[in-house]
Parts: structure tokens; sequence; C-alpha cells
């Protein structure tokens, strides 16, 4: 072959170049269509309901995954999604309740939280202390809606253990 | 042809390529015959003419092979009703397979077929790779141009596809099972860095577990993973023939030239080995492997043993399907997580080691699921990859069970496979709630389901 290519090898490359183009363009488009864009997802702030429902301790929101606490005027929110795996933990009430600073604000520790899949153990304020857990159970948002006065969690904004709601 | 009434009948003479015998003896009378069989045949066309009588041996391969490729026969035979019956919807997919077990006249038998089988699959896949590593089948023997490390390799995607296909499977009828392993499966994928939450993303169709999920697992357990097995079976099966046969078979070679072959019986042998290398380069050629004692004929001594594995493994998974049934959890319930929530037997190992690996360092952690479900598995799927290029013995150790110069790397691989095997009995036997250790003796404490 001479040095510089001649017209029908040039087509010949031109051929090929063509065909792998046309191929991959295929590939790319088949595999661009299978990712998401639109999201049906429920939405990540929710109302949970009025303050006043609420029990002192305790209550387990299944569908949102999330444990929400209360002490007089005072409401925090833990995720139950374990941070291992993201199984549901579940809560274990605790025989003697210990009070602990947490984030600077005193909280009682009436629960503990154990994970089913691979056997995480969380204490009352989310600390991961036993187990494959490699961080604290996350805390969320909680608010206060403007229009009918519900509490709303924001499934997407994990907040500092310090964060307290507390409701008029 | 045309019709003439006056002179003799003409025979017509066959085209070109074109066999002019279609018809095929299960007990042929000479070597031309047999020859005739295997060629004019479409089942049969993939094996040799003449098999190595080495490779037939029942003590060497344990036929593991075939009985994989049975096994997966019998999973699309049973799999294709049920793909009639099954309803991938979100909503739907749990009372199908609910009908398909107490409604449908012998579903329940075919889903447990389709159910033991493809737990079989998985062990005797499993063995078959193990086999050959124990007989060092995946070292190329005398033969110019064998390369029987990138079967091994093959075989390894094989296997890897195998168990992919089975998750995928214990996914589709949407109970507890199958919800919890999608959530814990995925959030492995996530735990890779960087790329973890894309890929995720990829595989749920979303954020969440929804339709898209169960869409995109059915697709991938009835058409895509299927399809490549397919692919890699055929690949694996023409490598074999392009290696000149098993390993144990290599030997053949090197004996004496077979005496020479008498004019009266060359002038009914048309057919050679076609099972040999190719190159045939000087010291495998067909002289030596046209010894009567090397080499029989496939039809009928090769097809006979492979309807034998083949009929023995339909009807031992038939009558086992009749007494085992297929269980079926609650169905999927995203707010409560089954307690204790297990993987299938194959998985358990897993499960133990993305429990166990969680790496603290001071206030620096990494997570057990990346160490324990990305990082070793993906080791060990790695080394088994370039293990025929590590293995340094001779040629002379291939295809033998247990050979002296290779007991070292035996020794440790049956190590290995004895931690997989105690970390799966201590999921299976020793896990109980909140995966707690509990001997079996032991019983569980009572736990509420649900709050």
């Amino acid at each position: 072959m001479s040095v510089r290519p001649d017209r029908r090898e040039f087509l010949k490359r031109v051929g090929i170049g063509v065909g792998v183009a046309a191929m991959c363009g295929q590939g790319a488009a088949a595999l661009r269509s299978l990712v998401p864009n639109v999201s049906y997802d429920a939405p990540t702030t929710v109302k949970i309901g009025p303050p006043a429902e609420y029990p002192e301790g305790m209550k387990f929101l299944p569908e949102q995954r999330l444990f929400v606490f209360r002490q007089g005027p005072v409401f925090h929110a833990i995720s139950a999604v374990c941070t291992h795996l993201g199984c549901t933990v579940r809560a274990e009430a605790l025989s003697n309740v210990e009070t602990r600073q947490v984030g600077g604000s005193p909280v009682k520790l009436t629960h503990r939280f154990l994970c089913p899949c691979h056997g995480s153990r969380y204490e009352g304020d989310g600390e991961n202390v036993a187990g494959p857990a490699p961080r604290p159970l996350a805390w969320y948002e909680l608010s206060i809606a403007t229009d009918d006065g519900q509490l709303v969690v924001d499934l997407a904004k994990p907040v500092e253990r310090s964060f307290r709601l507390t409701v008029a | 042809m045309a019709i003439s009434p006056e002179g003799p009948e003409v025979q017509p003479k066959s085209a070109p390529g074109v066999h002019p015998r279609p018809l095929w003896s299960l007990r042929p009378a000479s070597d031309r015959e047999a020859g005739d069989a295997v060629v004019a045949n479409f089942l049969l066309h993939w094996f040799p003419v003449r098999a190595l009588a080495d490779s037939l041996r029942w003590r060497y391969s344990l036929w593991l092979g075939t009985i994989s490729a049975a096994l997966l026969a019998l999973l699309v035979l049973s799999g294709l009703p049920l793909l009639f019956l099954h309803v991938p919807s979100v909503e739907r997919a749990y009372g199908s397979v609910k009908d398909i077990e107490n409604v449908v006249t012998f579903g329940s038998w075919i889903r447990s077929v389709h159910r033991l089988s493809a737990h079989f699959m998985v062990a005797v896949v499993f063995l078959h790779l193990a086999r050959v590593f124990l007989t060092g089948a995946y070292k190329n023997g005398v033969g110019r141009g064998q390369r029987r490390e990138w079967n091994w390799v093959l075989g390894v995607l094989m296997f890897l596809v195998t168990l992919f296909l089975s998750f995928t499977g214990y996914l589709l009828p949407w109970d507890q099972l199958a919800y919890w392993a999608v959530t814990v499966g995925t959030n492995i994928a996530s735990a890779v860095p960087l790329v973890g939450e894309t890929v995720r993303e990829l595989m749920l169709g979303g954020r969440t577990i929804d339709q898209p999920t169960l869409t995109r697992f059915e697709m991938l357990h009835v058409i895509v993973l299927p399809g490549l097995l397919a692919v890699l079976f055929a690949y694996h099966m023409w490598r074999i023939r392009k290696d000149g046969g098993l390993a144990s078979a290599d030997g053949a070679a090197l004996l004496p030239a077979a005496a020479p072959v008498s004019a009266a019986e060359r002038a009914t042998k048309t057919y050679t080995l076609l099972g040999v290398a190719r190159g045939q380069g000087p010291r495998i050629r067909a002289t030596s492997l046209e010894r009567p004692d090397v080499s029989v004929s496939s039809v009928p001594d090769l097809t006979r043993r492979i309807a034998i594995v083949m009929l023995g493994t339909f009807a031992v998974l038939s009558i086992l399907a009749v007494f085992i049934h297929s269980p079926l959890e609650e169905p999927a319930n995203a707010l409560v997580t089954p307690n204790p929530a297990k993987a299938p037997w194959y998985f358990l190992w897993l499960q133990e080691i993305v429990t166990d690996t969680t790496i603290h360092l001071g206030s620096f952690t990494i997570n057990g699921a990346f160490v324990g479900g990305v990082v070793l598995p993906g080791l060990l799927v790695g080394l088994m990859l370039v293990w025929p290029w590590l293995d340094r013995s001779p040629a002379a150790a291939a295809g033998r069970w247990f050979p002296r110069s290779r007991r070292t790397q035996n020794v440790v691989f049956l190590a290995l496979v004895a931690v997989v095997i105690v970390l799966t009995l201590i999921g299976t036997f020793a896990r109980g709630p909140y995966w707690r250790l509990y001997w079996p003796w032991q019983s569980w404490p009572d736990m509420p389901t649900r709050f």
C-alpha cells in the first residue's frame, strides 16, 4: 500500500466508520432511553398529621419509614432506614429510660433500633453502636404546614442532631 | 426431476455440500453410518464424528456440564408456561403466582420444576467449575492452538449469569423475599463510590422500588440474561471442539501412531476425527488419534451417554418437584422488613460477609456493603478469571484429578470453598431474628411481627 491511501481505501474506511458510528448510536440511544426523565416517586415532603395527634414518646410511621418523637411541645424525627443496606429497622422499647444530651439539649432515649437484615443496632438517638451500620440513622427536618397546621417532614433533608421543632 | 415415461428412473445427484442421507441410526452398523449420523443431523452436527474415549469417562468429568445444560433446557421448558401465566405488574404479580400455585392445572408442579432446576443449576454449575479447577482442565495440553483458559473465562461468566438469573427470578413473585432482596441488592450496588447511586437508579428505573423495577428485572430474567447465556453456552461448546476435546484426552496425542490401516478398512472410512485442535501440529495428528483404543464413534457412544444424563436429570427433577413445593412469602410490603430477612442459600455467605466487613478506622468508616458486597466478591471473581495465567504447573497436570504438582493451589481453592460453605451454614442455621446468632437447637424468641 502506498503512503497516501487511495480512494478505494478511503471509502472503505469511511464505510466502516459510518457503520461503527451507527451501531454505537443505536446502542447509546437504547441505553439512554432506560434512564428515566420523569420521576413518579412519592413526594419527599409529606404532611404527617396534626401535632396534637402524636402521643408523648414515639410513633412509627411505616409509609414514611419514620419515627416521630415527642416530649411535650418538642418534636424530632429519625429515619427508620438502616444506613447499611436500607432495610427498615424495628424499635424496641427500653425498660429503663435514659436521658442524654443530644445536640445540646436533653433527649429521653425510650427505644433502641434493631435491623432484621444484618443485625445493626442503634441507640435511641440514632447512633450506630453495633453491627455493620456505617453511619447513625438520619434525622429529618420537621415543620408546621402554614395552611392547616399539620406536621410536615422533608425526607430529602437530613438535619443535624441538634434539630428540634417546638410547637407552641 | 423431469418425469419421462421411457428409460430407467435416474437417481438425482445431491447438490454440492448437501448430504444425501438424512436418516441416522442409533445403532450404526459401520463407521460410515456413524459418521453420517452426525453430519446429516441438525441436533448432532456440533459433535465430532469420533470422540476421544478419555473425554467420555464418567469418573473424570462427572458429566456436570451436561447436567447443567439439561437443567438449563428444563428451565426454559418450564419457564415458558410460567411466562404465559405470570403478570409482571406490582399489583398483580403476587396474585398471578398464587393462581399458578392453586388454580392452574399442573401450575404448582411446573413452578416447582422451574424453582428446583434453578437451585440445582446454581449448585451443579458451581460443582462443574470446581471440577474444572481441581482437574486443571483449563490448562492447555500438547495441542497447538489450544486456548482452554478462555473457555474457563467463559465458564466463570456463565456462572455469574446463572447467579444473576436466579436473583432476577426470585424477584418476580413480588413477595416479601423479592421486595427486600431488591432493596438489599440494589443498595449493595449503590455502595460503590461515585457511580453507585446512578447504577441503583438505573436498576430500579427510579429512586424507589416500583413498577419500573419489576419490569426491568422481568426483562432481564426472560430475555436479556437467557439470551446472553445461550450465546455463552454456544461459544463454550465451540471452544471445547477447538481445544481438541476435554483435557483428560490430551494424552491420546502422545501415543504411538496407529498401525497402518489396511486398504480394505480404508475404503469404508471416510471421516476422521474432527475434534482436534487447529493447526494439527507435528505432535497432535490423526495417525495416533486413529488408534481404535483411543476414540469411539460419537454415535452411539457419546449420544447414548448424553441421553442417559439428560433423561436422568429430567426424571430426578420431575419427581422431586412432585414432593417439594415452592414457597411463597407474604405479598411484598414496603412497610415491614421480615425478621430475619434471609437470602436464598447461595447468597447467604454474601449476606454473612456484608454483615461482618464494616471497617471502622477512627472516625473513618467503610460500609460492609461495599467491602463485603462489592470488593471481596469482585476480588474472588477477578482471581478466578486470571487464575489460568497464574497457574504455572506443567502441562502434564492438565485433565487429572489432584495431581501432585497442583496440590497447593487445589488446597487453597478447597479452603476458600470451605470458608464459603461454613458462612452459608452459619447463615442458614445459626442466624435468627435481628440476624443474631442462635444454635440450631435454641428456639428463637417471640418477636412482634409488625408495629
